[in-house]
């Protein structure tokens, strides 16, 4: 009796270059996803049933895949003579010589080298792998007519076996290596290099939030109180004279007024929106530069938008020393709110 | 040798026009008379009015072409004042001259259409937008139209920006304050504002009004007529509240406070020499003053003096500042509902309740801004209501 092999389980090893050659081949059995990068066996096929009848095909993709990663196991049964005979038949005259025979096993023949046309191999000669593609090196022009009228075609118009070569070409394993980094290459490390710097800027970022979260929370600010010198200094002014040393003292600047029978610290703040007056002495009165609020020199506000009078800040005496301290301010609302400014904080008597 | 020529001749012009008496010193004086606030805010109410009522004359090309180059003519005569000049050729005011020319042109193009329209409906013509194939083409009459402008704008501005340092300032510092300080020219109609109103009121309230009156307007003002073409007899009340918010509440104040406001925001003619220390006295007085104070005084009702006590289980400031409540409310809350019984009884069925509500909500704010100012003039009134303690000042 004559026996055949039967396919029962056929599978991909890892290499599998998406070359289509197996789907040409076997539709039914191989898929070759382009948009996965990927070829798999059809659901289908993964039953042994389904494959036995395709033996024959699974076979033929096998030998033909040019980087030899279809592997199968396969069942030896007996068939009848005649039918051994017919299938030897069927088989295509490149076949195995020995398959003819009807008293020989129907042994699956070892892949064997395919004849390539000799201008393919010409046209494959001229050829290079350059960042993944193949490209014609040189010109074409001393080259035979037949490889002008090849190097035409698209690679799917080539014959199969020019196909092949091409793949076989690009499959080679150490074509980076000689043509140096490829554009893939270059991106993913770009892409890795990109990814490390934003990792090492956040990382320093809040570093640096986290240190200062951690830092005292203290808002540098200046002594409310400022050391105004001797009281003599001021009672010497006459009355109705404006001390504007004060003014450029930051945060908030004052002028000393000498009255009457005191003297008292207005605020060069505006009341209307915060400007800084100038002191006309020959008007006798504080003149807002932006909208005209015009002050008395007690700074009681009789022009103008302002709606109350310059604003006070406590007054004291330390020993000899004038004091004036910015953190209390005692305020007037009106023209005719005066009164606190007899509080003892808002003046020292003269 | 030629430009020193030039610059003789040019100082002989300015010494000529600045020292002599004579017809221009006569008119200069005039006009620095007419500057006050008082003089000068009514005359350009005056000559809107008169504007707008002679539409049909102004807007005939060969009389506007007359009135521009009259217009021309008195600021180049102006320019060849020492104070003047140096007010316009201040790089922060450049844009004002820019900013005349400019409105002068697109007043006179919107009412030279509209004139020409209202005489086409007058004799039952078509308007001249009618049967008008306003179709462009993307390609080329847009694109190319825009490139043209955007090449001639880039090079004003790069011109501009070279001719011209940009107008900044050292910086700030509290013993050497510019005097006056001006804000950008642009808001020098809100900061003349803010001479009359508190911060709120003239920095937030009012400018939120203009934007929100301008969006509410396709909502108050549902008239189809005037939409798609241009027209003044079909639309008369709205073009009049527009005319006079945009010229006189907003470019004749921008006028006022880079012309007139000099140091110490003291008014000074255009002519006039910005002196810091001219003496200007004013006494500002507040409603619930002259209530409390003045009116007693005057007739011996009841004792002068503020209240400084609560009164009727009242506070004190709601007493003081109880005659001022009351004028407001009475503007605010009566004045609307008196009109939609007598004079606006049209506009109130027009309208309905809420959209007249919305409506004298914003005119009311809207005429305020004058009210305000021109009693501030006559009266030195500050405030209606002055309720200092909370910041309340109206």
């Amino acid at each position: 009796m004559a026996t055949k092999q039967l396919v029962t389980k056929v599978w991909i090893d890892p290499g599998c270059i998406i070359c289509d050659a197996c789907e040409t081949t076997a539709p039914s059995v191989f898929e070759v996803q382009h948009e996965n990068d990927t070829c798999i066996i059809r659901p289908a096929a993964l039953d042994a049933e389904f494959t036995k009848p395709l033996s024959k095909d699974i076979v033929e993709a096998a030998e033909e895949c040019p980087v030899d990663v279809i592997k199968f196991d396969t069942i030896e049964v007996e068939v009848s003579d005649a039918e051994a005979a017919a299938d030897a038949a069927k088989k295509p005259a490149a076949g195995a010589a020995g398959a003819a025979a009807g008293d020989a096993p129907a042994k699956l023949d070892p892949p064997k080298p395919k004849e390539v046309d000799p201008a393919i191999q010409a046209l494959l000669e001229a050829t290079t792998v350059r960042g993944g593609n193949v490209v014609l090196d040189r010109g074409l022009e001393d080259m035979p007519d037949s490889v002008k009228r090849m190097a035409k075609l698209s690679p799917t118009e080539l014959p199969p076996d020019a196909r092949q070569a091409k793949v076989l070409d690009k499959a080679k394993p150490d074509k980076k290596d000689a043509d140096g980094p490829s554009r893939r290459d270059l991106l993913g490390a770009g892409a890795l290099g990109a990814g490390w710097l934003a990792m090492a800027t956040v990382g320093g970022v809040s570093t640096l939030a986290f240190a200062r979260f951690m830092a005292p929370n203290v808002l540098e600010v200046e002594d409310p109180k400022v050391r105004c010198g001797p009281l003599s200094k001021y009672s010497a002014m006459a009355t109705g004279e404006v001390n504007e040393d004060f003014k450029p003292v930051k945060p908030s600047g004052f002028w000393i007024i000498r009255q009457e029978d005191r003297i008292a610290a207005l605020s060069i703040i505006c009341t209307h929106l915060g400007c800084i007056p100038s002191w006309l002495p020959n008007d006798r009165k504080f003149k807002c530069p932006c909208h005209g609020s015009g002050f008395k020199e007690n700074g009681v506000n009789f022009e103008g938008p302002a709606p109350r009078p310059l604003e006070r800040f406590k007054i004291y005496l330390d020993g000899d020393e004038v004091i004036v301290d910015r953190s209390k301010k005692i305020l007037a609302m009106g023209p005719n709110d005066t009164a606190k400014w007899n509080d003892p904080e808002a003046y020292i008597p003269v | 040798m030629l430009k020193q020529a030039i610059m003789n001749g040019l100082n002989t012009l300015v010494l000529a026009a600045a020292s002599d008496g004579g017809l221009g010193g006569a008119i200069k004086d005039l006009l620095n008379r007419a500057s006050v606030p008082q003089i000068f805010v009514p005359l350009m109410a005056i000559g809107l009015i008169v504007a707008l009522l002679t539409y049909r004359v102004w807007t005939k090309p060969k009389i506007a072409g007359l009135l521009g180059l009259g217009f021309i003519g008195f600021y180049l005569w102006s320019a060849t004042d020492e104070n003047f000049f140096k007010i316009i050729v201040k790089p922060d005011n450049v844009p004002i001259t820019i900013m005349l020319t400019a409105m002068a042109i697109v007043t006179w193009v919107a009412f030279r259409q509209a004139a020409i329209n209202d005489r086409r409906i007058e004799r039952g013509e078509p308007l001249i937008e009618s049967g008008a194939d306003d179709k462009v083409l993307v390609w080329p009459d847009l694109v190319y139209t825009e490139m043209i402008c955007l090449v001639l704008c880039t090079i004003a501005l790069v011109v501009w920006a070279i001719l011209l340092k940009a107008p900044l300032e050292p910086a700030a510092n509290p013993t050497n304050i510019p005097n006056p300080s001006k804000a950008p020219w642009y808001f020098l109609g809100l900061q003349e504002l803010l001479v009359y109103f508190d911060p709120w009121i003239a920095g937030v309230l009012l400018p939120g009004f203009i934007i929100l009156g301008l969006v509410a307007l396709p909502y108050i003002d549902k008239n189809p007529r005037g939409n798609g073409y241009y027209t003044f007899s079909q639309r008369k009340m709205v073009i009049w509240v527009f005319m006079f918010g945009w010229i006189i509440l907003w470019v004749a104040l921008i006028v006022l406070g880079t012309f007139l406001r000099g140091p110490n925001w003291n008014i000074f003619g255009p002519y006039e020499t910005w002196d810091a220390h001219r003496p200007a006295a004013l006494l500002n007085v507040n409603v619930s003053d002259l209530f409390w104070v003045v009116l007693p005084e005057k007739t011996g009702l009841w004792n002068p003096g503020l209240p400084k006590e609560p009164m009727w289980g009242l506070p004190t400031w709601l007493v003081r500042e109880g005659p001022g409540l009351m004028v407001l409310g009475a503007y605010f809350f009566i004045l609307p509902v008196v009109l939609a019984k007598s004079v606006c009884a049209k506009l109130y069925k027009d309208l309905g309740l809420i959209r007249y509500a919305v409506f004298w909500l914003l005119m009311s704010w809207m005429i305020l801004v004058p009210i305000k100012m021109v009693l501030r003039w006559l009266f030195n009134l500050k405030y209606f209501v002055a309720i200092t303690e909370y910041f309340f000042n109206i």
